[in-house]
């Protein structure tokens, strides 16, 4: 079936099977590898992208099910948005698999939540894990995402 | 804005590509342990390529410290997900569908699950023979026992047991138990296998370039020259991509196939391929009155799955671990690697430190309470400072042992209340012997290139031997590059293992700088550690430095419910020197967070030997909203070696934890640690409790 949608500000149309998943799509047919698989339950939050603005775990989410939508992946930030470089300047990755993810994350959620407390950071973060464990750190920096927009 | 894991474009060896590349899944056996009668894959389509046992059987066997491995299973699978065929197809969806077209027949047979069934009269053996690897990973002798489960014991003999345990006032003993655990790096296992002009190409996630190059060429019956290993950084490892996983069934596929075969790994299929060590460990340990420990005594038996991987090695780790950082002038140790029919389990952060500490460290507070002793004040007495002996016999030289444990007191408030509160101290080794080496080639305009083996896994390597290097060179870090390693180019180094990569591969960065800064073209460093231990009495050096630290914890307990909450977490690492400072806080913090896992959840559970939690939903890893109040220290001294940091933060957190509930009489011996544990062991306090008052009340009545 053909899919439409607008990706990274881009109108697209892409050919995808009834159930195949956004990640499988966003990855084979648009080479963005920073859509990434992890627990492929929805668990991890490493294959987050924005679609309409809000983060999505794109491997439960049927590509078809992206008709219509706008979809966001840290490609698409520029790679000089304030989040990912208050990312930089925190420090806050090691290996950095689960950092784009991160990143959407809290994008949307500072966009919802300009000025949040610690515990909603932290709850904010629920849905995406960083085994380096880099928490602490990605928590700074969410703080100075916020200071700094 | 440049850094690739902040947009997005660094590439991991998941995201490596050919354009005929074929996509390949592996059919593992369903049964613990299982004679293979029949592998029938007619009824596969035609451009599926199909690998069978009759297409391995005659390929070598590997194994880095006893080669008990074949490429797929062949006549027996030893775990359920022992691999016994792979397909390789134009699309990952054709090669899962290709699976369930392969017919198996298996003959079922009695399995081993534990390693209390597997030392019994009788056992079923998992491997007929043990024979030992030629792989310089198995860099000490070992001690297989043939005809049993045993594939290596380490014994250390220090002094004399019995006369020790004669001197001693006060004996506690006491059995532990840990759990096996998933690595659960973000990244899977991945690799891409071409063959190329008769060479044998790889691309794999791996810690230990050298180590699997030796062993593929082995298996394929090449000169090591013949077989090239390139390393992208990888999405997290901790000690699960080491030595071969993937990459020789891989190879296999790509050669039968002519093209080039990516392999990635479900994450179901991680809880197959390598986890941690679960052990069960004996202490026994006897003290004088004024709290001088005299005597202890070790056992630790290792559970190292269906194949022995670097088991020995952990099983010695953490027989000589198991001592601890003290003065004990009689020591006996007897530590077992033993064969069960479940997945292997190989390094993981901590290399069999963290069960030992567990043990060891618990202990001391039991010892402390018997003692009427604060368990600081019993520990500082009996630390290792410099010049005392080790009982392996090294003598010790830079350590801090006293400082760490004073520092994370400090900071714990241990002077002020103990309720609710426990410390930990430790010392981890580092790999030993073991040899690095490295090129700075002088690049035309005027900026470095760094060549050597060590491999990235969000440690931040790359960027200590770039920051290494320009203080080296008088250059900014922007002026020094790290090239990817590939052994056609770097020279060689033993593994990117047992955090010693900083120190060693710093020692040998000096003179490569020297001759660089000499020709104005090229520099070659090497560093060499020797040492090693006699397996029979634990004699010898263990480790060329220790990695040293100390912990703090503080618990809240719910006395109704059992469960507990860590409030309070704090660890003093000695550092010697630090390279990397962001790099050094996060490798603390991040072992740190490992081991909040460790202590209050992380287990795989089995079932007749199955893997019954194989997925990030039923098995947990440590979420932002699991974080204590969380707080570290990196002690420097000036002039100091640069001592490695990527483990030594873990193994306090679960025996600080552990202390700290026995501080409030919670007395818990198992990892994780679950409520009903902690609730099951607030019950027995009660009624020792009750008893206690009883007795006292009767006592009462009778004046």
């Amino acid at each position: 079936m053909k899919i439409h949608f607008k990706l990274n500000g881009v109108a697209t149309e892409v050919e995808a099977d009834p159930d195949e998943m956004l990640l499988e799509v966003l990855r084979r047919d648009f080479k963005l590898s920073s859509v990434r698989e992890t627990c492929g339950v929805g668990i991890c939050g490493a294959c987050t992208a924005l679609v309409d603005g809000a983060p999505i775990s794109t491997c439960i989410f049927l590509a078809a099910l992206a008709e219509g939508c706008e979809i966001t992946t840290v490609e698409g930030l520029g790679g000089d948005h304030p989040v990912q470089r208050a990312f930089e300047e925190a420090h806050a990755f090691q290996c950095g698999y689960c950092t784009p993810g991160m990143i959407l994350t809290v994008k949307a959620f500072l966009e919802e939540n300009p000025h949040p407390t610690d515990e909603e950071i932290k709850m904010a973060l629920g849905g995406n894990l960083c085994r380096c464990g880099c928490y602490v750190k990605i928590i700074d920096a969410v703080r100075r995402a916020q200071l700094s927009s | 804005m440049s850094d690739p894991r902040v947009t997005g474009s660094i590439r991991y060896a998941q995201d490596i590509e050919f354009e005929d590349m074929l996509h390949a899944r592996i059919l593992r056996s369903p049964y613990p342990h299982a004679r293979i009668l029949r592998v029938d894959t007619s009824a596969l389509p035609e451009h599926v390529i199909a690998l069978t046992p009759d297409d391995v059987r005659g390929l070598g066997h590997y194994g880095c410290q006893i080669k008990d491995q074949t490429v797929l299973a062949l006549e027996r699978a030893r775990f359920a997900g022992d691999p016994v065929a792979a397909v390789a197809a134009p699309t990952r969806r054709e090669a899962e569908e290709a699976l369930d077209l392969i017919d198996v027949e298996y003959e079922e047979l009695p399995g081993v699950f534990d390693v209390v069934a597997a030392l019994a009269q009788n056992a079923p053996l998992v491997h007929e023979r043990h024979p030992i690897s030629d792989n310089d990973a198995a860099y000490f002798d070992m001690r297989p026992q043939q005809g049993t489960n045993i594939c290596h014991r380490f014994r250390i003999r220090h002094g004399d047991i019995e006369a020790g345990f004669a001197q001693a006032d006060v004996i506690v003993e006491e059995t532990y138990r840990t759990a096996s655990a998933q690595h659960a790096a973000m990244e899977p296992h991945a690799c891409t296998a071409r063959w190329h002009d008769g060479r044998l190409e790889v691309w794999t996630g791996t810690q230990t370039p050298f180590n699997l190059r030796m062993e593929l060429a082995g298996i394929f019956g090449l000169p090591e020259e013949r077989v090239r290993i390139v390393c992208p950084p990888m999405g997290g490892a901790f000690g699960a991509k080491t030595f071969v996983r993937c990459e020789a069934i891989a190879s296999a596929l790509a050669r039968k196939a002519g093209r080039p075969v990516r392999i990635v790994l479900e994450r179901s299929e991680e809880w197959l391929t390598l986890n941690r060590h679960p052990a069960t460990i004996r202490v026994r340990v006897g003290a004088r009155r004024d709290g001088t420990l005299v005597a202890k005594q070790v056992e630790c038996l290792v559970d190292t799955g269906a194949y022995a991987d670097c088991g020995p090695g952990v099983a010695q780790k953490m027989g000589f671990a198991s001592p601890g950082p003290y003065r004990i002038p009689h020591v006996w140790v007897d530590s077992y690697c033993i064969y069960t029919n479940l997945p292997p389990n190989g390094a993981f952060r901590g290399y069999g430190a963290m069960q030992a500490i567990w043990a060891s460290e618990r202990t001391m507070d039991l010892l402390a309470q018997r003692l009427a002793m604060d368990p600081l004040e019993l520990r500082l007495k009996n630390v290792l400072v410099d010049g005392d002996h080790y009982c392996t016999g090294e003598v010790m030289h830079d350590v801090h042992f006293a400082e760490c444990l004073t520092a994370a007191a400090e900071r714990a408030g241990w002077s002020r209340d103990r309720r609710g509160k426990g410390l930990c101290v430790l010392m981890k080794g580092m790999q030993t012997p073991s040899r690095a080496s490295i090129v700075v080639a002088a690049n035309d305009d005027g900026s470095f290139t760094i060549h050597c083996a060590t491999a990235e896994m969000g440690q931040g390597a790359w960027r200590s031997m770039r920051l290494m290097a320009a203080e080296l060179l008088g250059v900014p870090v922007e002026r020094v590059h790290f090239a990817e390693p590939d052994t056609d180019i770097a020279p060689y180094d033993t593994r990117t293992t047992s955090s010693r990569s900083t120190y060693m591969m710093g020692q040998a960065l000096v003179e490569a700088v020297r001759q660089v800064r000499e020709n104005g073209e090229l520099g070659y460093g090497e560093f060499v550690s020797k040492g090693g231990l006699d397996p029979d009495t634990g004699q010898g050096i263990a480790s060329s430095h220790w990695h040293q630290g100390a912990g703090a914890a503080e618990v809240s307990v719910d006395e109704e419910t059992g469960k507990f909450q860590i409030v309070r977490l704090h660890t003093a690492i000695y550092a010697g020197r630090v390279v990397n400072r962001a790099g050094a806080e996060l490798q603390n913090e991040g072992s740190m967070i490992m081991g909040l896992g460790t202590t209050l959840f992380e287990g795989i559970t089995f079932a007749d030997g199955q893997v019954t939690n194989a997925n990030l939903s039923d098995y947990n890893i440590p979420a932002a909203g699991d974080l204590p109040q969380m707080s570290h220290d990196l002690i420097e001294r000036a002039g100091a070696d640069i001592h490695g940091l990527g483990e030594t933060a873990l193994p306090p957190v679960p025996a600080a934890t552990g202390n700290a509930l026995y501080s409030l009489g919670i007395h818990v011996t198992e990892l994780p640690i679950s409520a009903e544990a902690v609730l099951q062991a607030i019950e027995r306090r009660d009624q020792r409790q009750a008893t206690h008052d009883s007795k006292e009340g009767a006592k009462e009545g009778r004046r």
